[in-house]
């Protein structure tokens, strides 16, 4: 508790630098507006669920996008939220739209915007047409890369602009993020002539780029490694490049390995179970008496229900356990 | 002789009207009794029956000086048979020159093949000329025969009526059997009394003024599709049209109009056939007493009033329909215009909401209640009714409901407001099928707790232009009793285009167990696709949450559907208090879906709003604690690192103080008395 480089940092800024403030200012909001509800059981109990829940990475679900991205640790969560719901739709094989995608996402929160999905999209086609289907472990990838490091990606297109169009780029002052998101889309006919930039020249960029960072930006050891086999890319090549990357998805922590990318056995097994339920729950539908009780199903129905809610409280088996950072 | 005993029959002249198409001898019976000819001819003439079947006994002797022959007759024949000639089957191509004869009165040709009319120009006593079956292709040469009362030119090549103008005495003329297109040029003959006109190329039937004795007009077999002028015949008895093209009783109205028609033929017309011939025809013509040469009886006229009274009633609730269609239609094509444009300004992003609201100016539907559609009724007459609707009509309505049987139709967003009527409830109790169009998705997802409760029944909801376009929009749904069928029409809804909505579908609202998705029914292998889909998000969105969120999902979802019915029950609150119970039972719905809601765009917008006044709070209220809590934390470090400082200086002073054992207990001594 009492390391060094604590004590180094004024107390405000160490506090904002863990997003405490983040969390007890969400919290303290959560508390205001469901004050009947919570008011029930006990202000000590919120607060210990609520902050269990931002340990499990539970807390983004179903809330606004502004949460959703406001700290690393919600985007990781969310990350792995969406994997975790959706990965039995990648195992079914089926290529989706970037727009069924984008609903996906909407269905864990509402107001996610179109644009994100839309930059990730370009990132797996390539940038060409954005109506294309793409397969989820690509889509989800990308996705990472493009949620997680959204105002590092903006700064790198600049860059990139910059490379392309020949100016120095040591003069290259980091934009806003709403000039980089203007930049971002490089002209078709210039990246498919030119062969991009340069790749040590850009690595070089990069490097000053996460020193002077005040977002997150990814290992710059591992962007290396991305970029040390080739001699010149483009600003979506080297995208693509991070998202496949297994250092830094393993950096981040959200997502497992491409490979283990369709396996969750505790899941598979809730699955199997609640698949079991509906088969059991539907034939006898079908065949149902008028009173509803006849079978038993629906009683039992019911009451495992029931134990269902009040178990949200126990914290699931979580085998990716989310590393802390730093 | 036979010919003597030949000749000695009367005069016998018969009309034959039979359809018989070989032996159409034309034969006109002129008894003593007929009134149909009065007197015309002498009572001598009319007991002499000149049966045509032979010839008399004639010479034809043919000319050097001329190509005709001329022909001679016998004196004894010529004082014998002075008036009448037979030249028939002479095998003659061209009349011949008939000289010493101009007192002859009944001239027969009859079976020649006699090409043109001549030579008989001298003849000007003529009355009857019977030129049946030669080969005559126009009429001619008879412009001196002023005296001509019978002239019978049947089964020839006659193309065209002309020629006759001066023959204004004619009484019978026959045309039967020739290629005649047009009455016409017939106008003058105001004593004709019979016209057979049978057997030509006629298609129809006009310019018959001016035959002011006519009584019996023969027009079978011809291609007569209209009947016009025949009112304007005064004595006309007898029409024949059969074998004609005939196929509505409109083509003959003039017929209706003719106070002397006793007998008509139509068999062999089209109109003919149809059901409603006999009645309508009885019922247009009161005067008739023989139809289709069959007479007409009392109870015959009875039932064809009757029926035809019937008749009337149905036309007049066909046309009803039939505008009421139409109504519907230009309605529907209102209200699709209106969408379009609606969604091209969405689509734009234009901001012009204003003048949107003052185009469509909204008309309230009056409610018949009698009537299940929501029209105001037509009461004027049926045609101009027509038009005065339709002009009515035209750009004002802009939503329209229809019943129809069990279906509710809806288009337009103005419809919605129509499930707030006071619905009979047997009429809503009918109701199974709802079917949206041209109304945004969002809109509707208000009005559906209305809907649960004003229609019980219904089972089964299409959608059709109702911008639907993410999957979320589906979580809506579940808050109805039950759905048993969905259609889901790719027009106006992308989200068809996606290839897991149906998964989707089935697995949010799996307590419904749906039979069928747009049409295909939906089997155990779909709902288990489902559930093994998208059974994890279910999963982690119940369990996985914490408490405090589940509970305040939940019991948003419920407040909002409170509110809708608090905002149009205001005054009920017996249903309110159903509704209560009916949301705390749980309705079968899967618990651990619940969770899974849909707020519309604009409503959740409105909730962050709401909220960014809290968030605002917290933060400075946080940042009052953080403030605190530092300034606590300073203090604290300053004590650190004061306190060793501090610590020697205390146990300095103390020492100090204590260092004079005498003088120390003198000072405490001191203070003790002080306080007191």
């Amino acid at each position: 508790m009492l390391s060094p480089e604590r004590l180094a940092l004024p107390d405000y800024e160490y506090l904002a630098q863990r997003h405490v403030l983040t969390y007890m200012e969400d919290a303290v909001c959560q508390l205001l507006e469901n004050r009947e509800d919570i008011s029930q059981y006990g202000i000590a109990r919120f607060f210990t669920e609520y902050f269990n829940s931002v340990c499990q990475g539970t807390h983004i679900l179903f809330r606004e996008f502004s949460f959703v991205q406001a700290t690393p640790h919600n985007r990781v969560s969310f990350l792995r939220a969406f994997w975790r719901c959706f990965r039995t739709v990648g195992k079914n094989g089926d290529l989706l739209t970037m727009k069924e995608y984008h609903c996906l996402l909407q269905l864990l929160c509402p107001d996610f915007p179109l644009e994100l999905t839309q930059k990730a999209a370009r990132i797996v086609l390539m940038d060409d047409a954005v109506d294309c289907l793409m397969s989820f472990s690509d889509f989800l990838f990308a996705f990472q890369i493009q949620f997680y490091y959204s105002e590092f990606l903006d700064s790198v297109a600049a860059i990139y602009e910059d490379l392309l169009s020949g100016k120095n780029p040591n003069t290259v002052i980091v934009p806003t993020s709403s000039s980089g998101q203007h930049r971002q889309r490089p002209a078709l006919g210039e990246a498919g002539m030119l062969e991009g930039v340069e790749a040590s020249l850009f690595y070089q960029c990069l490097e000053n780029l996460c020193d002077r960072h005040k977002y997150s930006c990814p290992p710059p050891a591992l962007v290396k490694e991305a970029l040390s086999n080739v001699q010149r890319l483009t600003f979506y090549g080297f995208l693509m490049a991070l998202s496949k990357h297994h250092g830094i998805n393993q950096a981040l922590g959200a997502l497992p390995d491409k490979g283990d990318l369709m396996h969750d056995p505790a899941m598979d097994e809730e699955l199997e179970r609640l698949v079991v339920r509906s088969k059991l729950h539907r034939t006898p539908w079908q065949h149902r008496a008028k009173e509803p009780g006849a079978f038993g199903f629906q009683r039992r129905e019911k009451q495992e229900a029931l134990e269902r809610v009040s178990s949200a409280s126990v914290p699931t088996p979580y085998h990716y356990r989310w590393e802390p950072r730093e | 002789m036979d010919c003597q005993d030949a000749v000695n029959c009367g005069l016998h002249l018969v009309i034959q009207t039979s359809s018989l198409p070989e032996k159409n001898k034309v034969e006109f019976k002129l008894n003593k009794d007929t009134s149909s000819f009065p007197g015309r001819l002498s009572q001598h003439d009319l007991e002499r029956n000149y049966s045509s079947r032979q010839g008399d006994h004639i010479n034809l002797v043919s000319s050097s000086l001329s190509s005709f022959p001329i022909l001679q007759r016998s004196s004894e024949e010529k004082i014998l048979y002075s008036d009448r000639l037979s030249l028939e089957r002479q095998k003659l191509t061209v009349c011949p020159i008939i000289n010493g004869e101009d007192h002859l009165r009944l001239l027969n040709f009859q079976h020649n093949f006699i090409t043109r009319i001549q030579n008989i120009s001298n003849l000007q006593k003529l009355i009857s000329l019977d030129l049946y079956d030669n080969q005559i292709e126009e009429i001619s040469g008879l412009s001196t025969l002023r005296c001509l009362r019978v002239l019978l030119l049947g089964k020839n090549r006659i193309k065209k009526i002309s020629n006759l103008e001066n023959l204004k005495s004619l009484d019978v003329l026959d045309l039967h059997g020739n290629q005649i297109t047009k009455i016409e040029n017939i106008n003058h003959l105001c004593e004709l009394r019979v016209l057979n006109l049978a057997r030509n190329f006629l298609s129809h039937v006009d310019n018959l003024n001016g035959l002011d004795s006519l009584t019996e007009l023969n027009l079978r077999h011809n291609q007569i599709t209209f009947v016009r002028d025949v009112d304007n015949l005064p004595c006309l008895q007898h029409l024949f049209l059969s074998f004609n093209n005939i196929s509505s009783f409109d083509s003959v109205s003039c017929l209706a109009d003719s106070s002397s028609l006793s007998d008509i033929t139509f068999d062999g017309n089209p109109i003919a056939q149809e059901s409603w011939y006999k009645h309508t025809v009885l019922q247009n013509m009161m005067q008739l007493r023989q139809l289709d040469m069959k007479r007409i009886t009392e109870e015959e006229r009875r039932m064809a009033s009757v029926l035809a009274k019937k008749e009337e009633e149905k036309k007049r609730e066909s046309h009803k329909q039939s505008l009421l269609k139409e109504k519907k239609r230009l309605t529907i094509n209102n209200v699709a215009r209106q969408w379009d444009l609606q969604q091209q300004r969405v689509a734009s992003i234009a901001t012009d909401e204003d003048r949107k609201d003052s185009d469509s100016a909204q008309d309230p539907c009056q409610i018949d209640g009698s009537t299940l559609s929501a029209f105001p009724e037509e009461t004027g007459p049926l045609d101009s009714g027509l038009n005065n609707a339709l002009q009515g009509l035209s750009v004002v309505d802009t939503y329209l409901v229809e019943v129809d049987g069990d279906t509710l139709s809806l288009y337009g967003s103005g419809a919605l407001e129509s499930l707030d009527r006071n619905w009979s409830v047997q009429t809503a109790g009918m109701i199974t099928t709802v079917s949206f169009t041209f109304i945004e998705f969002d809109e509707i997802v208000h009005v559906l707790p209305k809907l649960k409760i004003k229609f019980p029944n219904s089972l089964h909801l299409k959608f059709k232009e109702t911008n639907l376009v993410m999957l979320q929009q589906f979580n809506a749904l579940a808050q109805l009793r039950r759905i048993d069928q969905l259609t889901i029409d790719p027009q106006g809804n992308p989200v068809v285009n996606f290839t897991l909505w149906k998964y989707y579908v089935l697995f949010r609202l799996s307590h419904f167990s749906m039979q069928k998705i747009n049409g295909t029914e939906v089997t155990q292998n779909d709902m288990i696709m489902a559930e093994r889909l998208f059974g994890i998000l279910a999963h982690v969105a119940s369990s996985e949450l914490p408490q405090y969120r589940l509970i305040s999902i939940l019991g948003d979802a419920r407040k909002k559907q409170f509110r809708y019915l608090l905002e149009s029950k205001g005054k009920k609150p017996g249903i309110i208090n159903e509704e209560n119970n009916d949301s705390k039972r749980p309705v079968g719905e899967n618990t651990n879906r619940a969770t899974l809601n849909y707020t519309t765009r604009e409503f959740y917008n409105e909730k962050l709003e709401e909220i960014k006044e809290k968030k605002k709070f917290c933060k400075t209220y946080i940042e009052d604690l953080v403030k605190e809590a530092t300034e606590i934390n300073m203090k604290n470090e300053a004590l650190q690192k004061l306190w060793p400082q501090m610590f020697i200086e205390l146990v300095r002073d103390a020492v100090i103080e204590i260092r004079n054992k005498n003088s120390y207990m003198k000072l405490c001594l001191q203070q003790i008395t002080d306080q007191k």
